[in-house]
């Protein structure tokens, strides 16, 4: 496994460049998207429909904060799924460790994140100043890719072999979006006020809402986020890589047949 | 793969067997799965049925047989892309696949960039790329293009990056799927140079090839496959004969024959048989042949001489000879015999017509004899003598 860290990094660099080459604003495009997300969702939430009472570039920023993790997270499942039938003549053709490809994708969204995340640390240390939380950035980030890798190595290797896997992957995150704690903060929303099961499994139901909290405590409060928060991260990153890792050994002896 | 005793260079298969589902192309979907469309009534193809293999290292062993026998999926079984349903496939030491470049590979980038992303997938660090850089474009002659993004490429240049590639990679089993067909003659030469260097070296080499002469010239041993079984294994020229025999079963020399423009022509029909009156397209040289050639029902009053000529596979003329033709033959078989035939190795044309045009075309082959080289067999011997006492007459 270890000789093939460089074919890691090669697939990893033609991924990031290809995805925009010949493109005007290139790797920019990167960035555009979830600035222009941030920018609706803002003016949406934030503005007109006022969900929250602290002020605007606050919200902006507790939005864009949110928002980039599910980016990161949903993206790399999407183009996890595909990436293994993309690749398929190389699948097909030599004897490689071929979970490089689905990992060289989410790495590339790892990128962009850490792009993103910079950004937004940045705007929250010149706003908000700085707290203790942010010693644990670092490792949440990697239990965040964890997570994602996990998961995406058990899309992409179904996808081999059922096409409908990312349709319904596809289908599956819009609603998932709007359920995460992306634009709303599940105790602070008002249709949850008696209902407190409901606040529960907002938060806890749904795997993404930990690590959007998490990463939001740190960065946007500055704040270690609770015990319970952080352990489910730690479980969840390391549940999802073993099941992936199990699920995608098993399974990727037939690769080259079923591509 | 050391520690179970097999050397370097090695393959063992035994009792192969894979089966493929006959509509393997076809996307499964979560709808076949759940509502049980298990592809019913399509039976399994079998690639390999009950393949043993024993090649020792440094051996050059041609697979050929027809389309669909097995001779792919043995390649892919080896190379560990493709698993086996039951039997074992095991390969000593480091195996390489020559890769065709540029399906899987980003067509926007350079062959440089190329080069490395090969050269990473068949496991090297970049240092190890740097090293064999030069070496490699010099091999590929593709100096001007090495910076131009490979969709630009000819398949040709693919195959020649592919293989310089390939070539510059330590291996010891080489396995190599037809790609050789592509590109120029003297860059296939050089390949095949380049594959010969790497069999003294102590590589080996399995290759898949529809073209006789690339087997001809490279391997030791050929192994002819058929409906997923081994059929022959053995020296090459005996088997490129059972070869021969196989692919004469299913294609009668008859329907090689083809016709040229839409005159109804002199000539009608042509057979080549062997000495025992039985059609072959496969002969060793010294066996006696007899081209046999139905004319025209209706031949003009005053026909031409009829035209016989051979000619090598790059369309050079070997040998001609004319016969004249009176008007009453019309509906008569013409029968040119040649009692020992005095061609080396190599496919031939044979082509007849009413001079000057060319009616019907037929192919034939003649199997490799060790020891000559040429087209023309003299039939001399070599003697030695301590004192010249003249030639024996």
């Amino acid at each position: 496994m270890l000789e093939y860290r460089y074919l890691f990094g090669q697939l990893v660099r033609r991924e990031l460049r290809q995805r925009y080459k010949g493109s005007a604003l290139g790797i920019l495009w990167y960035l555009v998207n979830p600035l222009l997300l941030m920018g609706v969702y803002g003016l949406l939430f934030g503005v007109l429909l006022k969900a929250r009472g602290t002020s605007t570039h606050d919200y902006l920023l507790f939005l864009f904060v949110g928002l980039i993790v599910w980016l990161f997270f949903s993206q790399s499942l999407l183009a996890g799924a595909s990436s293994l039938l993309e690749q398929s003549a190389l699948v097909a053709r030599v004897r490689f460790p071929r979970e490089t490809v689905p990992a060289s994708v989410v790495t590339v969204q790892l990128v962009t994140f850490c792009a993103l995340l910079a950004l937004a640390l940045l705007v929250a240390v010149a706003l908000r100043g700085t707290g203790v939380g942010l010693v644990l950035l670092v490792p949440l980030v990697v239990c965040l890719y964890a997570f994602a890798l996990g998961l995406a190595l058990v899309v992409s290797i179904l996808h081999a072999y059922f096409r409908d896997v990312q349709p319904i992957l596809a289908a599956v995150l819009l609603p998932w979006f709007f359920l995460s704690p992306i634009f709303f903060q599940p105790s602070q929303v008002s249709g949850i006020a008696h209902r407190h099961w409901l606040e529960i499994l907002l938060n806890w139901g749904n795997p993404v809402a930990p690590f959007i909290r998490a990463l939001r405590s740190v960065v946007f409060d500055g704040t270690v986020p609770s015990a319970g928060v952080l352990a489910y991260v730690v479980i969840a990153a390391a549940l999802a890589l073993a099941i992936g890792l199990t699920l995608f050994r098993r399974l990727e002896d037939e690769l080259a047949v079923v591509l | 793969m050391n520690a179970d005793g097999l050397a370097a260079g090695a393959i063992r298969l035994e009792h192969a067997s894979r089966s493929f589902n006959a509509q393997g192309d076809r996307v499964r979907t979560l709808k076949d799965l759940l509502f049980g469309d298990r592809r019913r009534g399509l039976p399994a193809v079998q690639a390999l049925r009950d393949v043993s293999l024993q090649v020792a290292p440094g051996e050059t062993v041609g697979i050929v047989g027809r389309n669909g026998a097995g001779k792919s999926s043995t390649l892919r079984v080896l190379a560990g892309i493709v698993p086996l349903h039951s039997g074992s496939a095991r390969c000593g030491g480091r195996v390489v696949s020559l890769l065709e470049l540029g399906a899987g590979f980003g067509r926007e980038f350079s062959g440089r960039e190329n080069v490395y992303l090969t050269g990473a997938l068949h496991g090297l660090t970049k240092d190890q790329i740097d090293e064999r850089l030069a070496d490699i474009i010099s091999f590929s002659e593709l100096e001007q293009f090495i910076d131009a993004p490979i969709r630009t490429y000819s398949s040709g240049m693919l195959v020649r990056l592919g293989f310089a590639i390939t070539a510059q990679l330590e291996a010891d089993v080489l396995l190599i799927d037809e790609v050789l067909a592509v590109g120029d003659e003297s860059f296939q030469r050089k390949c095949l140079r380049r594959i010969s260097e790497r069999i003294a070296d102590g590589t080996t080499l399995i290759i898949v090839s529809h073209s006789p002469l690339a087997i001809e010239r490279i391997c030791g041993r050929v192994v002819v496959l058929d409906a997923g079984r081994v059929i022959f294994d053995g020296p090459t020229a005996q088997g490129l004969l059972e070869y021969h025999r196989l692919i004469g079963e299913d294609e009668p020399m008859i329907a090689r024959v083809q016709p040229t423009g839409n005159r109804p022509g002199i000539v009608q029909e042509i057979e080549i048989h062997d000495g025992e009156g039985r059609r072959r397209q496969l002969f060793r040289s010294g066996e006696s042949l007899a081209v046999l050639m139905r004319l025209s029902e209706r031949l003009p009053s005053d026909p031409p001489n009829v035209v016989l000529a051979i000619r090598d596979e790059t369309g050079r003329p070997v040998f001609a000879t004319q016969a004249p033709l009176d008007g009453d033959q019309g509906g008569a078989w013409m029968m040119f015999e040649v009692p020992r035939l005095a061609l080396l190795g190599g496919d031939y044309d044979l082509v007849v017509g009413g001079y000057p045009e060319i009616d019907r075309l037929i192919g034939f082959s003649v199997a490799q004899e060790p020891g000559a080289e040429g087209v023309v067999d003299l039939r001399g011997t070599w003697t030695v003598q301590h004192e010249l006492t003249g030639v024996a007459s």
